[in-house]
């Protein structure tokens, strides 16, 4: 027993010293800032989508646009438009899980960050190595879950319907705000 | 002289011209004068209306960003109470089999294996309770199969740094079936062998763990919990042979808990689609039983596995090993018993599984699996060699044709190497949400 409780003590040594994350893993306003470092300013950009766009969204992504309105903010350089960030939040297997997405001015993703989640299995979405397989991806390719984004083992749901939330917000933003389209 | 006479002519009509003309733009530049002040006076005018406007404008520009923020703020107090209320789940699972044994057809069997009811209640955006409540075999009564049994019950709690500390009846973090067991998450019609037989899955047992994933995405778990209790051990029945920690597991019902368990399990997934693992449990296992000859006997599982899925592939293997100590002096007074206790017992298997078509409503899979296993690999003595059988290995080979999100349609087929009699076919019917 006394050996059992030395383990224990010493996984709780290693629990206080092993890197954590807050409860909330990043705010909205953290995420920006870590998507745009160089932004002197963002602006509230937030559309409401008219019939036509929600219809292209969906021709686009391949899933319903789902809402009308979503939270988007445009990130400039003085007067140089940087990108894009969409604030968004999916249901994981059965908690609801908070994440943004930041896209460059052509609708490719830029960086995914996830500000919270509450899964009991799967936390490593929040983690770097999973979240870098969308960089540069777009609507039309590579944003495909269990294809182009590995999933995580315990985590299938979760990392599903991310995917799913990124390339529906990668469309929104090419029909909204690309210019050509 | 007529040129004289000429020019004196034209200067005068000039003149005379001159002096018709004069009058007139006097009066029109008294008219212009007048009319500049009277424009000054509107452009005054207009100014100071402009700047009143101005102003109003401003005041209405601060009032629909006052609004705006109100707005903002509303909109993040929904989202924040979106995270932050209370929120009750109510999810599912269950299977249905069919098995048909190729060479003994008598013994086909339909069967109504699970149905799960759980829920889940999240206090604040930190703390939730997570249950699962189980029916076996469809039907429980004294005189039926069936079992009815709470499957999870336990408080889960995040901290601060993101450490999440669990207290209750949960589920050991071993293998890879144990912790994620519905049947949309694993191919085949039943749970492979080595999962079932060797860890038994879904193995629970009642205490308190701590978890946490570093920026590496490791993730670790430890914790204090019951134990086996291998008094329990029954050397006249056939259960210890098809699984001996499933015969003296105690599932929190009444489990006897003088002698306590520890748990440790790290997962491995920085690399997208690979998983490695490997967890190790332990504790006595006595539980200082009067008159026992296993009150020193530690029961220990370890088991090491590993997943890689790209595209459209799926590939796992799975090794577990099991130990019994002291062992031997029980087993002298149950001699001639058919189920001495075992000292160790341990299985691998390796499985791969393809996609072969998919939209976005169904997806069908193949996979192939081979196991071996052994459920009483060694016994602590010599004298029980004759106990001793071959490890049972089982290839399986089948289909998932996966419709939607939550329901599974499977069919398989199982070669038994050493005892063609157990070779079947299964169909099952699955679901989760």
């Amino acid at each position: 027993m006394t050996n059992r409780l030395s383990c224990l003590m010493a996984l709780s040594t290693l629990a206080v010293s092993s890197q954590a994350f807050a409860v909330q893993y990043m705010t909205a306003e953290e995420a920006q800032h870590s998507m745009f470092a160089e932004a002197t300013v963002f602006r509230d950009v937030s559309p409401h989508l008219n019939g036509d766009q929600m219809n292209e969204v969906q021709k686009l992504a391949g899933l319903p646009a789902r809402s009308v309105s979503w939270r988007v903010m445009a990130a400039y350089k003085g007067e140089q438009l940087l990108g894009y960030m969409v604030q968004d939040d999916v249901i994981g297997k059965y908690e609801l899980i908070s994440y943004a997405v930041g896209l460059n001015p052509d609708a490719s993703v830029r960086q995914v960050e996830i500000l919270n989640y509450r899964e009991s299995h799967g936390a490593e979405i929040k983690n770097a190595a999973w979240r870098k397989q969308f960089v540069n991806k777009t609507a039309q390719s590579g944003l495909r879950p269990g294809e182009d984004i590995a999933t995580i083992s315990g985590a299938t749901l979760s990392c599903t319907h991310v995917t799913d939330g990124v390339r529906r917000i990668a469309a929104i933003v090419a029909v909204v705000f690309r210019k050509g389209t | 002289m007529n040129a004289i006479l000429r020019n004196a002519l034209i200067a005068t009509g000039i003149i005379a011209n001159l002096a018709i003309v004069a009058p007139v733009s006097a009066t029109t530049l008294d008219d212009l004068e007048k009319k500049l002040t009277q424009q000054e006076e509107e452009m005054k005018t207009l100014r100071t209306e402009l700047a009143q406007l101005k102003a109003a404008m401003g005041q209405q520009s601060e009032q629909i960003q006052q609004q705006k923020v109100a707005l903002d703020s509303t909109v993040n107090a929904v989202q924040e109470s979106k995270e932050t209320e209370p929120t009750t789940t109510l999810s599912s699972y269950g299977e249905i089999g069919y098995s048909r044994p190729l060479n003994n057809t008598k013994d086909t069997q339909v069967d109504v294996a699970r149905a799960v009811i759980a829920i889940s209640h999240r206090f604040d955006a930190q703390t939730k309770m997570v249950s699962e409540f189980e029916w076996e075999h469809a039907v429980t009564s004294a005189t039926d199969s069936g079992e009815s049994e709470v499957e999870q019950l336990y408080i889960e709690h995040e901290l601060e740094n993101g450490l999440r500390v669990r207290g209750g009846l949960f589920l050991m973090p071993v293998g890879l079936l144990n912790t994620s067991h519905e049947p949309t998450s694993y191919y085949g019609v039943q749970r492979n062998f080595v999962e079932t037989a060797i860890i038994p899955t879904t193995w629970r047992e009642v205490g308190f763990g701590l978890s946490g994933t570093t920026a590496n995405s490791l993730t670790w778990d430890a914790g204090l919990t019951t134990g086996f209790d291998v008094s329990k051990w029954d050397p006249t029945a056939q259960e210890g042979r098809d699984s001996p920690l499933r015969s003296v597991h105690q599932e929190g019902q009444l489990a006897r808990a003088s002698n306590l368990s520890m748990f440790g399990a790290l997962n491995w997934q920085d690399v997208p689609g690979l998983l490695l693992g490997a967890s190790v449990f332990t504790g006595k296992a006595g539980q200082n039983t009067p008159d026992s000859l296993l009150n020193d006997s530690t029961v220990t599982m370890f088991d090491l596995y590993g997943r890689y899925q790209t595209g459209k592939w799926d590939a796992t293997a799975l090794f577990a090993k099991g130990t019994i100590s002291h062992t031997a002096d029980y087993n002298a007074t149950i001699a001639g018993q058919p189920t001495p206790m075992p000292s160790s017992f341990a299985g691998a298997y390796a499985q791969l599984a393809y996609r072969l078509w998919k939209t976005p409503q169904y997806a069908l899979t193949s996979f192939a699996r081979i196991e071996r296993f052994n459920t009483a690999k060694t016994y602590s003595s010599a004298a029980l060699d004759s106990y001793l059988r071959p490890d049972v290995q089982v290839a399986t080979v089948g289909l998932n044709l996966r419709v939607g999100e939550g329901v599974v349609l499977k069919a398989d087929y199982q070669n038994f190497k050493h005892d063609s009699a157990q070779d079947r076919l299964n169909l099952g019917l699955g679901y989760s949400f």
